[in-house]
C-alpha cells in the first residue's frame, strides 16, 4: 500500500466519523451511496484498467512522444484538448488512461491539456447538459470552455 | 439501452482494437499480456479506489445540496460569482449530479455568469476528485494543474456574464419549455 493510498483511506475515515457524528443514518446512506457509485462503475473500471494494461504493454512511446510529446508544442496541445474532449467516463477511468499516455511520454503540458479538456468538454456530458441547461446555455458555455484547455496548455507550455 | 451503456460499448471497442493491435505485433501472446497486465493494475489500485469512492459516497451526505442551491439561488453580481466558484468546487457527484443542481440554480433566479462559474469550477477545482488525482497523476502534476487553472473560474464566469448575461431570461425560457 503507497503513501497515496494510505491518506485516501485516512480521509475517507475521518469522513465517515463525520457522518457518523451527524446521524448513524447518514452514515448508512453514504455507505449505500458509495456501493451504488461503485456498481455503477463496476464494468466501466475493468474495461478501462483492460485498456490501460493494453496501452502499457504495446508501450506506444514513439506513437505518443509524436504527437503529444514535449516536442510537440502548440500542435501537441490542440491534439491533447481534442483527445481529452473523447475520454469517456468518470475520473475513475480517466486518470489512469491519462496516467499510462504520461508514462509512455506525453509531456506534462500535454497532460494538464487533457485533464482541463475531460473536464471541461467532455463531449459525453452534452447529454446532460443539454437537457438541464438548453441549446443557448450549453452553446455560450462551450464557446467560452473551449478555450480553457488552449489557455491551460499555453500557460504549461510556458511555464512549466 | 445502446444510450444506457453507450460509455462500456466505446471503451469496449477501444478493448478491442488495442486487443488486435497487439495480437498483431505479438501474437495471442502479447494479446494475453495486455489482458492480464489490466487485471493485475486493476487489482494494485482497488485499495485505492475503494477509498476514493467511499470518500465521493460520503461527501455526497455531508455536503446537502439544498444547501448549496438554496445558498447560491439568490447572490449575484461578483459576490454571486465567487459563491458559485465555492459550492461548483465542493459539490460531489458527476455530470448526472451537477447539471440537475445548475438546473435548479437557473430555475430559481441565478445569473448566467453565476452557472457558468458554478460549472467551471465544478469541472476545474472539484475538491472530491482531488485525492484521486493526486494518487494517480501524482502531487507535483495535480498542483501545477491547479495552479494554472486556479483562476479560470471566476475569470470565465465574469467574462461569460458581461458578453452574455442579458441573454439569460431568453436562456431560462428556452431551458423551461
Amino acid at each position: 500500500m503507497n503513501a497515496a493510498t494510505l491518506i485516501l483511506w485516512v480521509i475517507a475515515l475521518i469522513l465517515a466519523g463525520f457522518a457518523w457524528k451527524k446521524s448513524s443514518a447518514a452514515l448508512q446512506r453514504g455507505l449505500k451511496l458509495t456501493w451504488s457509485t461503485f456498481r455503477r462503475n463496476a464494468a466501466v473500471l475493468v474495461i478501462a484498467f483492460l485498456i490501460v494494461g493494453y496501452v502499457a504493454v504495446l508501450s506506444p512511446t514513439e506513437l505518443v512522444r509524436h504527437w503529444i510529446g514535449p516536442a510537440s508544442g502548440m500542435r501537441g496541445i490542440l491534439v491533447a484538448e481534442l483527445v481529452g474532449m473523447l475520454l469517456p467516463g468518470g475520473p475513475y477511468v480517466v486518470f489512469p488512461l491519462i496516467a499510462v499516455l504520461y508514462e509512455s511520454g506525453a509531456s506534462i503540458a500535454a497532460v494538464i491539456t487533457l485533464v482541463t479538456s475531460w473536464s471541461t468538454t467532455a463531449l459525453l456530458t452534452l447529454s446532460f447538459e443539454l437537457p438541464f441547461m438548453g441549446a443557448r446555455f450549453t452553446l455560450i458555455r462551450w464557446g467560452l470552455g473551449l478555450t480553457i484547455p488552449l489557455l491551460a496548455g499555453t500557460a504549461a507550455l510556458l511555464l512549466l | 439501452m445502446i444510450k444506457e451503456y453507450r460509455i462500456q460499448i466505446i471503451l469496449g471497442l477501444v478493448v478491442l482494437l488495442l486487443a488486435a493491435a497487439a495480437y498483431q505485433q505479438g501474437g495471442a501472446e502479447m494479446a494475453l499480456q495486455g489482458l492480464t497486465a489490466g487485471v493485475r493494475l486493476l487489482i494494485r489500485e482497488l485499495p485505492l479506489l475503494t477509498a476514493a469512492f467511499l470518500t465521493a459516497g460520503l461527501l455526497q451526505v455531508l455536503i446537502s445540496r439544498e444547501l448549496v442551491t438554496k445558498w447560491l439561488g439568490q447572490e449575484a453580481g461578483l459576490k454571486g460569482i465567487l459563491l458559485a466558484c465555492l459550492g461548483g468546487g465542493l459539490i460531489p457527484g458527476g455530470p448526472y449530479a451537477y447539471y440537475p443542481i445548475a438546473g435548479a440554480l437557473m430555475k430559481s433566479g441565478a445569473g448566467l455568469g453565476v452557472l457558468i462559474a458554478f460549472v467551471t469550477a465544478k469541472n476545474l477545482w472539484s475538491v472530491t476528485r482531488l485525492p484521486l488525482e493526486i494518487a494517480i497523476l501524482g502531487f507535483r502534476v495535480t498542483f501545477q494543474r491547479i495552479l494554472i487553472t486556479l483562476l479560470i473560474p471566476p475569470l470565465i464566469g465574469i467574462l461569460a456574464e458581461n458578453l452574455f448575461g442579458g441573454q439569460i431570461e431568453t436562456i431560462r425560457e428556452q431551458a423551461d419549455s
